[in-house]
């Protein structure tokens, strides 16, 4: 059996940052419409901002995440505002809203390395107790990550399906005129979305931080994986992405575990999701209005 | 003037000509659940020019896209029957190949290329493939050279203001749509409201061109919202309701239909 | 000729300009007129230059250099080429979220591919041992007529986007960025016209990757970084994406603002040249692409002019 557990349960513990962090990509990228190649920095910035209050205030990482969260979705919401609104008003295209963001996300990143500098620095906690799940052993900081995407996912779902705001954003996904004509403010629901995907990415970047190191490459490095779960999951919904990024966590864990170098984990990875997408754009051509 | 745009085959009489025909079996196209398009066994081409009408949603527009393949169908088969004697399946082709079976659609709403100006718009449409080609970067004299004479009888006939410019009004665009479709020398010919959006004077034109074209030996399908055109132009019109032709006849049977009346026209038009 | 005029930094500066300018015109070709985002370049100009690397370093040709060079970058050339078939397949019906992926996919494999393959690329170490197929005497001369050479493939490029601007394909990659399905319906492949565009985009940019492995001397896994396509796209998007011209002007004053001018002719501290300079360098690029995305989207020089250009070609 060691064969399947093995794989699942590092998988689902070491990658639980993925999803977490796919999640809020997706809901930016479904229910917005941009793809924000900038959401990688707010996951740097969310693990900058669990080590600065971890170590400057020497609040336990449990403890950090809370504000963590906060700062990194107010961070998320500033930049909606501040960019990507007024980019939306002034018309900027698909394409180049991309190339926006694209110039966002190196503009951080190489803020962030202004600031910090090329070494990485690490959180100040204890070591982590070690708790065996299926007989893999298991840090209690990547045991708390899964949990935290658990109960995210859940509260994200039972917020989008059954609370008032969570009609109003499907609504103004379909249809943002029709949305505002019944009466809803598109401003506050983006708003509100922004934010909702700063925390989860925030959140995912505390996690990969506490895990390893902090760096301002952190988010970048993750960024395709994170792209192609939200792009392949995300036509499925929210579920759809939780699959997908559950499965590609588990495969990275059985390729790590079978090959020699990592990095050909990322390969297949990478190969494989191209080819989905180009399977499913072959079906896709037909719907052109000519 | 005319006849000078569409070249010698319009002398030659319309009944000695074999034309290609385009034929739908089964083919049935719904959207998200609703059917729209649910043809059974229908050939178009028959007579030179046939109109096709019916009710708003009827799925006419559907169709001629589904004829094209820029609508995927859900299931049935379209063949295009070659005045020769042969089949194409037009179904299995994808949307560029159409064109070089000679059957191609002009647009119901406005396609343009914004970057592009007229002259632009329709050397692009004689261009061949040969001279499209990444290395032949000093062909664009030869293409000019072969077609320049062609495209300004359409320009002149149609009076387009400046040709070296863009085209800027939305009847402008539409009839360089179509001028496009014709510099394809079509020979299945499906026009999507051709004269919607455009001045009288231009729709009698557009008009001409296209009995001449039908006179040539194309097979042209028209839909068209304004009547007149459809009862002046036709030979034969085609009365589509609920996704699927439920009459066809002369102009004059269809106009006085009981049916027709009710469902499309009112009563108290004659 | 005397060039002392010229220091090393000058001649590397130079030598950047001139090789970014060459990335952003071949991007200018996907980019502005058929409007594929290119997240890729560094890619093919790193498939390229490793491709060359290798061969060049790797293995035993039977005859020394110029054939040497000219062997070994002809085959890296070629296989850019491909890896543009390829990508350009994959992409081919996919829209801009799905090219973000395959050519940022793309461009991240093969910076994996030279890390694993330290065999043949020396991975994260470096490869050496590469050199200018010449040797007409200093170091600086040589490197002054590489210098040359590339400024004279540059000019060839600039040529060829010119005179694409001028045919009948430049007119179809300008239809197909405008509205695809449309050219569709006028009977033109546009499956084969991304395709072809890929294979020669692809190729220029292999062929300028293997002619800076050989100014470098040293390859370096850290150099196959987004930076390179960042540098060919703020370029590109500063002077106008749709004009000829737009990468040239854009690309002189973002890559050469700052590794000529302030490489060169600002008295700043040493230590900030190895540590400040370059950070700075790219905050400043993406701060500049999303400035000009913001305020002025099609760049300092606006949009193409086809009636102008139409008007000067065939007359009115």
């Amino acid at each position: 059996m060691d064969f399947i557990t093995q794989p699942v349960v590092i998988g689902l513990t070491e990658h639980a940052p993925l999803i977490l962090a796919a999640i809020g990509f997706a809901l930016l990228y479904k229910l917005t419409g941009l793809i924000n190649v900038a959401y990688s920095e707010t996951i740097t910035l969310g693990a900058y901002f669990g080590m600065w209050l971890n170590t400057t205030y020497g609040l336990d990482f449990y403890t950090v995440l809370i504000p963590t969260g906060l700062l990194a979705g107010i961070l998320s919401v500033v930049t909606y505002l501040a960019i990507f609104r007024p980019a939306k008003r002034r018309n900027v295209g698909t394409l180049e809203m991309i190339i926006l963001s694209f110039g966002l996300s190196i503009f951080l990143r190489h803020g962030l390395q202004f600031v910090f500098g090329y070494p990485v620095r690490f959180y100040d906690v204890p070591p982590p107790d070690t708790i065996m799940v299926l007989d893999v052993g298991v840090t209690s900081f990547r045991l708390l990550a899964v949990i935290s995407v658990a109960v995210l996912s859940l509260l994200l779902w039972v917020f989008i399906q059954r609370s008032r705001y969570g009609l109003q954003i499907r609504a103004l996904a379909n249809d943002e005129d029709l949305a505002q004509v019944s009466g809803i403010r598109p401003l506050a629901v983006t708003t509100l979305i922004w934010f909702i995907a700063g925390v989860a990415g925030g959140l995912a970047g505390a996690f990969y931080g506490v895990g390893s190191n902090v760096s301002p490459l952190l988010g970048w490095r993750q960024f395709l994986l994170i792209l192609m779960v939200a792009l392949v999951g995300g036509s499925w919904g929210l579920g759809g992405v939780i699959l997908v990024g559950v499965g590609t966590a588990i495969a990275l864990a059985a390729m790590a575990l079978q090959f020699d170098q990592a990095l050909y984990a990322q390969l297949v990875l990478i190969v494989a999701f191209v080819v989905v997408l180009k399977v499913r754009g072959t079906r896709l051509t037909e719907t052109a209005k000519v | 003037m005319v006849a000078d745009v569409v070249g010698a085959e319009a002398a030659v009489p319309a009944e000695a000509v074999t034309r290609p025909r385009i034929r739908v079996q089964g083919a049935v196209k719904s959207f998200s659940g609703r059917v729209v398009v649910d043809v059974d066994d229908l050939v178009l081409g028959d007579r030179p020019i046939q109109g096709l009408i019916g009710p708003n949603g009827a799925g006419k527009t559907t169709l001629m896209r589904m004829i094209m393949h820029s609508t995927s169908l859900d299931r049935g088969r379209i063949a295009l029957l070659l005045a020769s004697g042969g089949e194409v399946a037009l179904s299995a082709l994808p949307p560029n190949r159409m064109a070089g079976h000679g059957v191609v659609k002009s647009n119901q709403v406005i396609m343009d290329f914004d970057k592009l100006t007229i002259w632009d718009s329709l050397l692009l449409a004689v261009a061949e493939a040969r001279y499209e080609q990444p290395h032949r970067i000093a062909s664009e004299r030869t293409v000019f050279d072969r077609h320049e004479g062609q495209i300004r009888e359409y320009l002149e006939y149609f009076g387009f203001a400046d040709p070296a410019a863009f085209a800027m009004s939305a009847g402008e665009k539409k009839l360089l749509d179509i001028v496009r479709c014709l510099l394809l020398r079509p020979t299945f010919l499906l026009l999507d409201e051709p004269t919607a959006g455009l001045p009288e004077e231009l729709t009698e034109k557009v008009m001409a061109v296209v009995r001449d074209l039908a006179a040539g030996g194309t097979s042209v399908v028209i839909v068209e919202h304004d009547l007149n055109v459809i009862w002046s132009l036709c030979d034969e019109v085609l009365f589509m309701a609920e996704g699927s032709v439920i009459l066809r006849g002369d102009p004059q049977a269809i106009r006085e239909n009981r049916t027709v009346v009710e469902k499309y026209l009112g009563e108290g038009h004659v | 000729m005397n060039i002392d005029w010229l220091d090393a930094f000058l001649i590397s500066g130079l030598f950047q300009v001139a090789m970014v300018t060459g990335l952003a015109l071949l991007l200018h070709l996907q980019l502005g007129l058929a409007r594929i985002a290119n997240f890729g370049v560094v890619g093919f100009w790193g498939i390229g230059m490793y491709v060359f690397g290798v061969l060049y370093v790797k293995v035993d040709w039977p005859f020394g250099d110029p054939w040497q060079f000219l062997a070994s970058a002809a085959i890296a050339t070629f296989v850019a080429g491909v890896a543009g078939l390829l990508i350009g397949w994959l992409i081919s019906d996919l829209n801009t979220d799905g090219v973000l992926v395959g050519t940022l996919g793309f461009a991240t494999a093969v910076q994996i591919l030279a890390t694993t393959e330290d065999d043949f690329t020396g991975g994260a170490l470096g490869m050496g041992g590469l050199d200018f197929p010449f040797d007409i005497g200093r170091v600086k001369d040589n490197e002054f007529l590489w210098l040359v050479i590339m400024v004279a493939v540059v000019a060839a490029i600039l040529l060829y986007v010119w005179r694409v601007h001028r045919s009948p394909y430049g007119r179809l990659l300008i239809a197909v960025g405008g509205n695809e399905p449309l050219v569709r319906s006028l009977g033109k492949s546009t499956f084969r016209a991304k395709l072809w565009l890929f294979v020669v985009g692809s190729a220029g940019m292999g062929l300028l990757g293997a002619m800076n492995g050989v100014m470098v001397h040293y390859l370096d896994v850290g150099n196959v970084g987004v930076g390179v396509t960042l540098a060919a796209m703020v370029g590109l998007v500063l002077g106008g994406t749709a004009r000829v011209w737009g990468g040239v002007v854009g690309v002189i004053l973002t890559v050469g603002l700052f590794d000529i001018v302030v490489q060169s002719y600002l008295p700043l501290p040493e230590e900030w040249y190895s540590q400040a300079i370059p950070v700075l360098r790219e905050a400043a690029f993406g701060l500049t692409l999303m400035l000009v995305l913001l305020f002025r989207p099609l760049g300092l020089l606006g949009d193409m002019r086809r009636d102008k250009l139409m008007g000067r070609i065939h007359g009115r």
